[in-house]
């Protein structure tokens, strides 16, 4: 049966109309706030072309945030990646308690983010239990706690972010593994290869596409992340990161919704070029291992 | 049809249309305004309900729909209420958020509003943009210094004891900090948002910093005093500071492991609520000049200038502020400071020690400048305390940052 061109229409309508008004609509009129000088309690914005983005490279604050979410986003993709593939080699092989262990590193990943962010500042309290492992094991704890200190508070936030994170990449890697056929590894043991070998030979390679997607999805979460820093620390203690630079700006202390529109677009482009750079390195026929 | 049956039919039309018009004539005439507020503590929001209520009865013409905001978010919601051109009638304020507000041209200029009777209420100054009013004062507040007179008996300091100087307040801290390990002279706050710097700020009154010249061209938070008031804040964080949130702070001071902490009325409330059982003492700020200078805040009352309906909303704050309903209003929230001269002459406020001591700081408070930009300078002013306590250690250099940033901010 063939649908109508109307029909068809209609039938899209609902997702059309979400799409344009929740999506294409903000993505385009931020960017053209981002040339203006629009703040959101003042009715009246003017045309001041390129100045946000001038004032947004000179700006020790934006620059910060920038510094600080790359730190973010180098220092915990590595680490999540590499134990969440671990994780699901582990968890492929066959062993009792097997499904309680899947399951288990699975539930930070369908908790809430706020719940979690809350239970670790707790944890990373003065006193916290975090402090006393630290302490018990020999290692200098922060006066004030681990999220009151510059020199600790954002990486505190990195080692839960993995935390959190690792048990849902590790789902999408087993369900990848799922996906190479069990002949491959036959014929290798016939031919002699050994664990490391079939690892090297026949699961990285054919992880690629998965790889690709935990990475891009990964540091796209990255660049972004917001409740985090919202929740535990409010930027401070250097851990103002572009989101929350954007939102401090735009929604709590200038209203400067120009501004923030700007810095957001320039989030946009570092995304973008990361992205298109991890895609393209991993698209490469010659093996990268 | 005979006749009886017509005129029947005829008298049914009647009673229905008169009771049509008589309906559509009342809710013509009746006006309906929305109050947005952010009391909904089960203590207090039947107070406000009742307010309304009240005065609903005494102005049948005027309905009153109440919204209840969170501190939370509020402020985005009102910002962006105000940004769309609609929003509430009559909206509840913070002191600081006014002139950010008026200034854009989002409040109405009440000043046609003030009367004889307006010298009546504390606190214009805070609502009182570019030489116009735009809010009326309700509720006022302030920082006293609690101490805990067990503690202080413990470390040698007689009942009559009173810090006076800085130099007491840091020697009688320094004395019971030393009564244990688990004890601390001060609760000093952790870097929390809106916060922080209205802990500093009576150290830096109170030592002469200002933020800005009488002429507003020049940033002083660099200057002297404004490094004075930050050392001496430092001093105590660093050498008897129990670093914590607000919360965490008087949880400690109520379980009788800090000495001194500068606090709200809210502790009283929450000394009650809890029936907590604690020696406590309330002392006016310290400072060179005896008694220093507190922070000085409030919640107002305006009119969104793009209300319809400016003379009942101005009914209603009026309502609210008088003495009568602030006495009703303080008493059920424990709120120290009525805006209302007459209020505060209230044995409710004349017959606690506490209170009055509130009441008494409220005299020497002294509020942020009037500026549209304050949420941003607040935010440097914060940026600084917080360097200086947590970050870089020193205040000179943490503070010259922070002019620097308001000297950006205003050239912009």
């Amino acid at each position: 049966m063939r649908l109508s061109r109307s029909t068809a229409w209609l039938l899209a309508l609902p997702w059309v109309v979400t799409f344009g008004a929740f999506w294409l609509f903000p993505v385009v009129y931020s960017l053209i706030v981002g040339f203006t000088d629009y703040q959101l309690l003042d009715p009246q914005w003017r045309w001041i072309g390129w100045d946000n983005y001038r004032h947004l490279l000179t700006d020790p604050d934006f620059r910060n945030a920038l510094e600080n979410t790359f730190i973010f986003v180098i220092g915990t993709i590595p680490f999540t990646t590499v134990i969440s593939l671990g994780m699901a080699l582990l968890l492929n092989r066959k062993f009792p308690g097997r499904g309680f262990f899947r399951s288990g590193f699975f539930v930070p990943s369908i908790t809430s983010l706020v719940v979690i962010a809350l239970i670790f500042t707790s944890l990373y309290q003065r006193g916290g239990y975090v402090a006393m492992l630290a302490e018990m094991v020999g290692l200098t704890v922060p006066e004030y706690g681990f999220l009151q200190d510059r020199g600790t508070a954002l990486y505190a936030i990195m080692a839960m972010d993995v935390w959190m994170s690792v048990g849902y990449y590790m789902l999408v890697f087993l369900s990848g593994l799922k996906a190479i056929p069990d002949e491959l590894y036959e014929a290798a043991e016939i031919s002699g290869a050994g664990r490391v070998r079939q690892f090297f030979s026949i699961t990285l390679p054919l992880l690629k596409p998965t790889m690709l997607f935990v990475l891009v999805i990964n540091s796209i979460k990255s660049f972004q992340v917001f409740i985090e820093i919202f929740v535990m620390t409010k930027g401070k203690f250097d851990t103002m990161t572009a989101v929350y630079f954007v939102y401090d700006r735009g929604l709590t202390t200038g209203f400067a919704f120009g501004y923030a529109s700007a810095a957001a677009y320039i989030l946009l482009v570092i995304i973008a070029v990361f992205s298109v750079a991890q895609f393209l390195m991993l698209r490469r026929r010659t093996p990268l291992w | 049809m005979n006749f009886a049956e017509k005129v029947r039919r005829e008298m049914k039309r009647i009673v229905v249309l008169t009771l049509f018009c008589l309906l559509v004539g009342s809710s013509a005439m009746s006006t309906t305004i929305e109050w947005w507020q952010f009391w909904t503590d089960s203590d207090i929001k039947p107070v406000i309900e009742s307010i309304v209520a009240d005065f609903e009865r005494a102005n049948p013409g005027i309905q009153v729909k109440l919204h209840d905001l969170t501190w939370s978010n509020g402020h985005e919601k009102i910002v962006i209420a105000l940004a769309s051109g609609r929003g509430p009638d009559v909206l509840e304020l913070g002191s600081d958020w006014i002139a950010q507000f008026a200034d854009k041209g989002h409040l109405a200029d009440i000043s046609k509003f003030i009367t004889d009777d307006s010298a009546a209420f504390q606190g214009w100054s805070m609502a009182t943009y570019d030489g116009r009013v735009y809010a009326k004062p309700w509720v006022l507040g302030t920082r006293v210094l609690f101490a805990n007179r067990g503690l202080l008996r413990q470390a040698g300091f007689d009942d009559d004891f009173v810090p006076i100087q800085y130099v007491d307040l840091l020697r009688s801290a320094q004395a019971i900090h030393r009564l244990g390990d688990d004890i601390y002279g001060w609760g000093s706050n952790a870097p929390e948002k809106h916060r922080l710097y209205k802990k500093f700020l009576p150290f830096f009154w109170s030592s002469g910093g200002r933020v800005f010249s009488d002429d507003g061209k020049y940033v002083l938070l660099a200057a002297m005093p404004a490094i004075d008031g930050l050392r001496k804040y430092k001093q105590l964080h660093d050498e008897v500071g129990y670093v914590a949130s607000q919360r965490g702070i008087e949880d400690a001071f109520l379980d009788g492991k800090v000495g001194y902490v500068l606090s709200g009325d809210w502790l009283l409330k929450r000394i009650q609520k809890e029936n907590r059982d604690i020696e406590l003492a309330s002392f006016l700020i310290p400072g060179p000049k005896f008694p220093g200078l507190s922070f000085m805040g409030g919640e107002f009352l305006a009119v969104n200038n793009a209300s319809e309906n400016k003379d009942a909303a101005m009914k209603l704050i009026d309502f609210i502020t008088s003495p009568e309903n602030q006495i009703r209003f303080c008493r059920a929230a424990q709120a120290a400071n009525p805006s209302s001269l007459a209020a505060q002459q209230d044995d409710y406020f004349t017959s606690d020690m506490h209170l009055q001591t509130f009441i008494k700081q409220m005299n020497l408070s002294r509020h942020p400048p009037v500026d549209p930009d304050w949420v941003r300078i607040e935010a440097a002013i914060e940026e600084a305390v917080e360097d200086a306590l947590f970050g870089s250690g020193y205040p000179a250099e943490a503070l010259r940052k922070a002019s620097l940033k308001v000297r950006q901010l205003k050239a912009r």
